[in-house]
């Protein structure tokens, strides 16, 4: 798994360290650093979480979405 | 409600197919695309089932749908030849449920093998990364690991006592948007 943070979007407020179950990461000089991103399942958790939006996994398998409604979609890609 | 609008709704239901009885529909009908709208309505109405039985029985909605799940474990895994290789079982299960359920087993990259003994239990980690549970809670605006989550703790349990013979309980680790990490812990 490749894990990128953008360092200056990071905010250094740690929550992705205090949820990822695998403790993949570090706080280091206030970023958070991917120090295990091998033991990393892909569960997403951290960009939920993440206020700055820093993170960015490559090589991760998408769930599917469902529930995501593809009317809703068309008319936000019209607006977008 | 005018004559025309009931007439037009009566239309609506007609049509000149001819129906008999011998003909099997080999596929679904509409389309996947179509179908959109269903899927929608089902996971809405699942939703409001475990939201509404969790107001009304508490903590016993958990053992309601734990039940459901190893039922419907169990029903699945009867078709399976019976082995007794754990790890074999589940990714026989994984490859089975590819759509409705995908998971993987899965191991931290310290670990030698995937079944895993640490303070006195042996487990082995199973990442979901397609699950409808996780679908329809999302859908509901619901949150992951209660009770609706139990069916599937009901049912990898059951389906693994069916192939296996072994006791198992499922323990959640994690959830997340895209997978959720759970331990099976072997008896």
């Amino acid at each position: 798994m490749d894990i990128r943070v953008d360092k200056d979007a990071c905010v250094g407020c740690g929550l992705c360290v205090k949820d990822c179950p695998m403790h993949v990461y570090e706080l280091q000089d206030n970023v958070s650093v991917p120090v295990r991103p091998n033991d990393c399942m892909g569960c997403l958790s951290c960009h939920e979480i993440c206020p700055a939006q820093a993170l960015e996994h490559r090589g991760i398998y998408p769930a599917r979405r469902h529930y995501i409604d593809i009317k809703v979609c068309e008319m936000l890609r019209k607006v977008i | 409600m005018s004559a025309s609008y009931i007439d037009e709704m009566h239309e609506a239901f007609r049509s000149e197919l001819v129906y008999r009885p011998e003909e099997i529909p080999l596929e679904c009908t509409p389309g996947p695309k179509e179908m959109e709208q269903t899927l929608h309505g089902v996971m809405k109405l699942n939703g409001l089932i475990i939201r509404s039985l969790e107001e009304i029985a508490g903590r016993g909605a958990n053992a309601v749908t734990y039940r459901a799940g190893k039922k419907f474990g169990h029903e699945i895994a009867k078709y399976f030849q019976k082995r007794e290789d754990v790890e074999g079982a589940l990714r026989e299960l994984s490859d089975l449920l590819r759509g409705q359920y995908s998971f993987e087993v899965w191991k931290p990259e310290g670990e030698e093998s995937f079944i895993i003994e640490k303070d006195g239990e042996t487990f082995i980690y199973l990442v979901f990364h397609d699950c409808i549970v996780r679908q329809t809670l999302r859908r509901n605006g619901l949150e992951q690991g209660g009770p609706l989550c139990q069916t599937l703790y009901g049912y990898v349990v059951g389906a693994i006592e069916e192939i296996t013979g072994r006791k198992a309980r499922l323990e959640i680790v994690h959830t997340g948007p895209n997978a959720c990490l759970k331990k099976l812990i072997l008896k």
